[in-house]
């Protein structure tokens, strides 16, 4: 990087926050994300505040270098791998959190990481009931950056869902902010679609294409401690899915559910199931292990009475492990990470939401398809909102085999396409998934014009979604 | 000549997935509240902690990163506390890795490294070129200590050479429990540092020198004060270099069933309030020596035993480990206030610990921050309550 440049950042943060090393830029070249080929970038700053960042945009935009914005560095699908000349800005030193209890709701910096504010919130009897698997080391901004979701989103929605506002740096380092605090009179973040349409959300799952979020205004609720952790057995997938979806229908309140296949489960409890107390059994061929949470507990005793109920009358049992949902649900602020770490393969992964009426379709395509490209890989998911189900395809290969890795790649590949097909929609419009939808032109064309409206340099995240950059 | 296996440490180096928990995790469920000191104390970058630590030793092993001082200096700028290890998700034990890492790539120059192993394999210590004056505190503690004996005190060259009442107090102890007891006439450093440097061919060439002169002490029983020395002699002889040694123990060990029987009676002291025990990362995530020195506080009467945010497996490091104190002073020290301020959290009188180099640079750390906070091992305070 022109020297020039790197002395504007020095005087911007300071010299101590800006490195060009080659060590450094080596270790700012990848990221949790597996089977990504690694980019060096040219420099690293790690602002303060969010002045700061948005004097290094128009410091960026001056120059035209491109900007890759990171913050827990714990995404798994490429989002940070920086473009070759990068300019990468680390989040983690903006650290502020202010809660507003009467407004019931946050205010976080970006290098805020869920498991530090569920501490903080715990000392007050609430939470921000959304528990992504990588709670410790992802920071909520990030999380926002991808529409995360996790633990609690049975219930409560995406992350997204409790997004009340958003400041955010554009490009051109102008600062603006979002929802009710935009307000400058505003007693704190309380309403999201305030003045017009939800600029808001523009940026959840924008992936930082469209400038760098700096700190997030969520919803936030009293702890609930009141909790009932079961399993119910079917014979068929679309028993499991019907139950499913009557339990929300139903307004029972499922902090965690997540549908398993009975050799999906027979892998996952051989990874995990002594850790977490699970008894020998023989599991049916469709279980779904549920969390039920509430504030009150005569609201837990009727939803855990009707739980069973719904489950025999969709012709399902009541199995009555607990183990199974408590040990994920104790285990939440790290579940996903433990239960993908412990079997030693490397992975790519597959985000999509399906219906949970769908379920069963992805395990339909998955199957076959590992076979034909003679890959190993699981799934494991959750339902993530109100109708959706978050699926997480993980297609392993030995991180020292090329030749394992590159088919573990076409397979991943070619998943994309056959889901989309199924109607599966992306977690992250990560680029594999442009590279394999089709049929969407007028909604990528629209995205690459706001995109040019607001980004008109392309200096904002570069590659993190292809289809609406234009040429290089 | 390395005795790493290569692949093996490649397979494990694999073992990590980049996920970052070993950066500044908070898990309240399990104790932990931020993980890695140094990246806490420092600037910040991905290199300040193990994930990009990892990355840089996969990139200098396979020759994507030149093999200079400056690229390695991330693997010496870490304490090898292992709190990454206690938290981390995955299979394998990354400060050990990075131990090993040190090991395989000890071509790379480190003045500092290399000063160190040179001192101790010349003079038998890191730190003066004397090493008879390490003895020099027995003739203050108004009684003979043999240099032969089954009890031997192995001193460490910290509590010898920088610590002394460390050393005088703990002779105090044994001999109030009537515990004949012996200190080498010339002991030499039991070869820690050189271990987590990477200079573990040097180390066993000290090792066999240390144990050779133990065994003529007719030593059957070693007692430490220093948690270095502890895992060294206990572990690393053994495990490493395939030595046999006579048993080891940490005084705490050591004294808990001697207090516990009575054989050693304290009293109660006016001056004590409360308490604070910092876990040397030797004695604690390495040995998961926790409650001894614990129940022994305990038993110190009108002692209030007081926990800071993080302790035991998830216990924040004293910045000293691994080379680092004399690799990087400065960020050892700070990494020794920002400890030291955990203490003040809980507004204790008092942070006792067991090793001489986790209370050289907490004292360093108090000092820089102004802390009126005493640190003291936990054999001073023992010593004083003596009956």
């Amino acid at each position: 990087m022109d020297n020039v440049v790197v002395q504007k950042l020095i005087a911007i943060v300071g010299e101590d926050y800006v490195s060009t090393r080659q060590d450094v830029l080596l270790a700012y070249s990848t990221s949790a994300s597996m089977s990504y080929d690694t980019v060096l970038p040219d420099a690293v700053v790690l602002p303060q505040s969010t002045e700061q960042v948005s004097e290094i945009l128009k410091v960026a935009t001056q120059y035209k270098i491109p900007v890759t914005p990171r913050s827990g560095g714990s995404s798994l699908q490429g989002e940070v791998i920086p473009k070759e000349g990068a300019l990468v800005i680390d989040l983690l030193r903006l650290t502020e959190i202010e809660v507003f209890p009467d407004l019931r709701s946050v205010t976080v910096g970006a290098g805020i990481n869920f498991g530090k504010l569920d501490k903080l919130l715990n000392k007050q009897d609430l939470w921000l009931p959304v528990y992504p698997g990588s709670s410790l080391t992802a920071t909520i901004a990030g999380n926002v950056a991808v529409n995360g979701s996790g633990f609690g989103s049975s219930q409560f929605g995406c992350i997204g869902e409790l997004v009340l506002g958003l400041e955010v740096v554009l490009p051109n380092g102008e600062i603006i902010q979002t929802g009710s605090e935009a307000n400058p009179n505003a007693p704190g973040p309380f309403l999201r679609y305030a003045f017009g349409p939800d600029i808001t959300g523009l940026f959840i799952g924008s992936l930082g294409v469209f400038g760098i979020i700096t700190k997030v205004s969520l919803k936030i609720f009293k702890r609930m401690h009141h909790f009932d952790y079961n399993t119910y057995g079917f014979n068929t997938p679309q028993e499991a899915e019907k139950f499913v979806i009557q339990c929300k229908e139903n307004e029972i309140s499922p902090v965690w559910i997540a549908i398993y296949e009975g050799r999906i489960l027979d892998f996952f409890l051989e990874m995990v199931g002594e850790e977490y107390g699970v008894p020998k059994y023989e599991w049916p061929p469709i279980t779904v292990s549920m969390v039920i949470g509430r504030i009150r507990e005569d609201q837990l005793e009727s939803d855990r009475a009707e739980a069973q109920r719904i489950c025999v009358e969709e012709g399902g049992h009541v199995i009555g492990i607990a183990e199974l949902p408590k040990g994920e649900w104790d285990d939440r602020m790290r579940e996903l990470a433990r239960s993908s770490y412990v079997h030693g393969w490397h992975w790519r992964i597959l985000y999509h939401h399906v219906t949970p009426s769908q379920w069963h379709r992805t395990i339909e395509e998955m199957w076959p398809l590992f076979d034909e490209f003679g890959v190993l890989g699981h799934t494991a998911g959750f339902q993530s909102d109100h109708s959706s189900y978050n699926y997480y395809p993980q297609i392993f290969f030995d991180p020292q085999d090329a030749e394992d890795e590159s088919k573990a790649k076409a397979a991943h590949k070619e998943l994309v396409k056959r889901l989309f097909k199924t109607g599966a929609v992306p977690f992250k419009l990560a680029p594999y998934w442009v590279d394999g939808i089709t049929e969407m032109e007028p909604y990528l064309n629209f995205l690459k014009d706001l995109k040019e409206a607001i980004d008109p340099n392309g200096i904002m995240s570069p590659g993190t979604i292809p289809g609406i950059e234009g040429e290089d | 000549m390395t005795t790493i296996d290569l692949d093996e440490l490649l397979e494990n180096l694999a073992q990590c997935r980049r996920c970052g928990i070993c950066r500044n995790a908070v898990y309240e469920d399990k104790g932990f509240d931020g993980v890695c000191p140094v990246w806490k104390n420092s600037a910040g970058f991905e290199t300040s902690f193990m994930r990009g630590r990892i990355q840089v030793a996969l990139a200098l092993l396979d020759g994507r990163l030149e093999k200079t001082e400056e690229n390695a200096e991330s693997l010496f700028s870490c304490t090898l506390c292992g709190n990454c290890t206690s938290i981390c998700a995955a299979e394998f034990d990354p400060a050990k890795c990075l131990e090993s890492v040190r090991e395989v790539l000890n071509e790379i120059p480190n003045a500092v490294r290399d000063t160190i192993a040179k001192k101790i394999l010349e003079n038998n210590n890191p730190y003066v070129d004397e090493n008879k004056t390490r003895r020099d505190w027995v003739k203050e503690v108004g009684f003979d200590i043999p240099g032969t004996g089954e009890v031997l005190y192995f001193t460490g060259c910290t509590a010898g050479l920088k610590l002394p009442e460390t050393a005088k107090s703990t002779a105090k102890v044994l001999n109030a429990a009537g515990v004949n007891f012996a200190v080498l006439e010339e002991e030499p450093c039991c070869g820690s540092v050189m271990i987590r440097t990477g200079m573990v061919e040097e180390a066993k060439k000290n090792a066999e020198k240390a144990l050779e002169m133990i065994a003529k002490s007719g030593a059957k029983k070693i007692v430490v004060t220093c948690a270095g020395c502890l895992k060294t002699l206990r572990e690393d002889y053994s495990e490493r270099f395939g030595l046999d040694v006579p048993e080891v123990l940490h005084m705490v060990e050591y004294l808990k069933p001697l207090i516990e029987s009575g054989k050693l009676k304290l009293k109660k002291s006016s001056e004590i309030k409360k308490i604070t025990w910092h876990d040397p990362c030797h004695l604690g995530r390495a040995l998961g020596v926790y409650e001894e020195p614990r129940d022994i506080l305990k038993a110190i009467p009108g002692v209030e035993l007081v926990e800071m945010e993080t302790n035991r497996e998830a216990a924040m490091c004293c910045g000293s480990g691994g080379g680092l104190r004399s690799y990087d002073g400065n960020l050892a020290k700070k990494i020794a206030s920002d400890r030291i301020q955990d203490a003040e959290a809980i507004d204790a009188d008092i942070l006792a610990t067991a090793c001489p180099f986790c209370e050289h640079n907490l004292k360093d750390g108090a000092n820089r921050i102004g802390s009126k906070i005493r640190v003291v091992d936990i054999l001073d305070l023992i010593s004083k309550q003596l009956q």
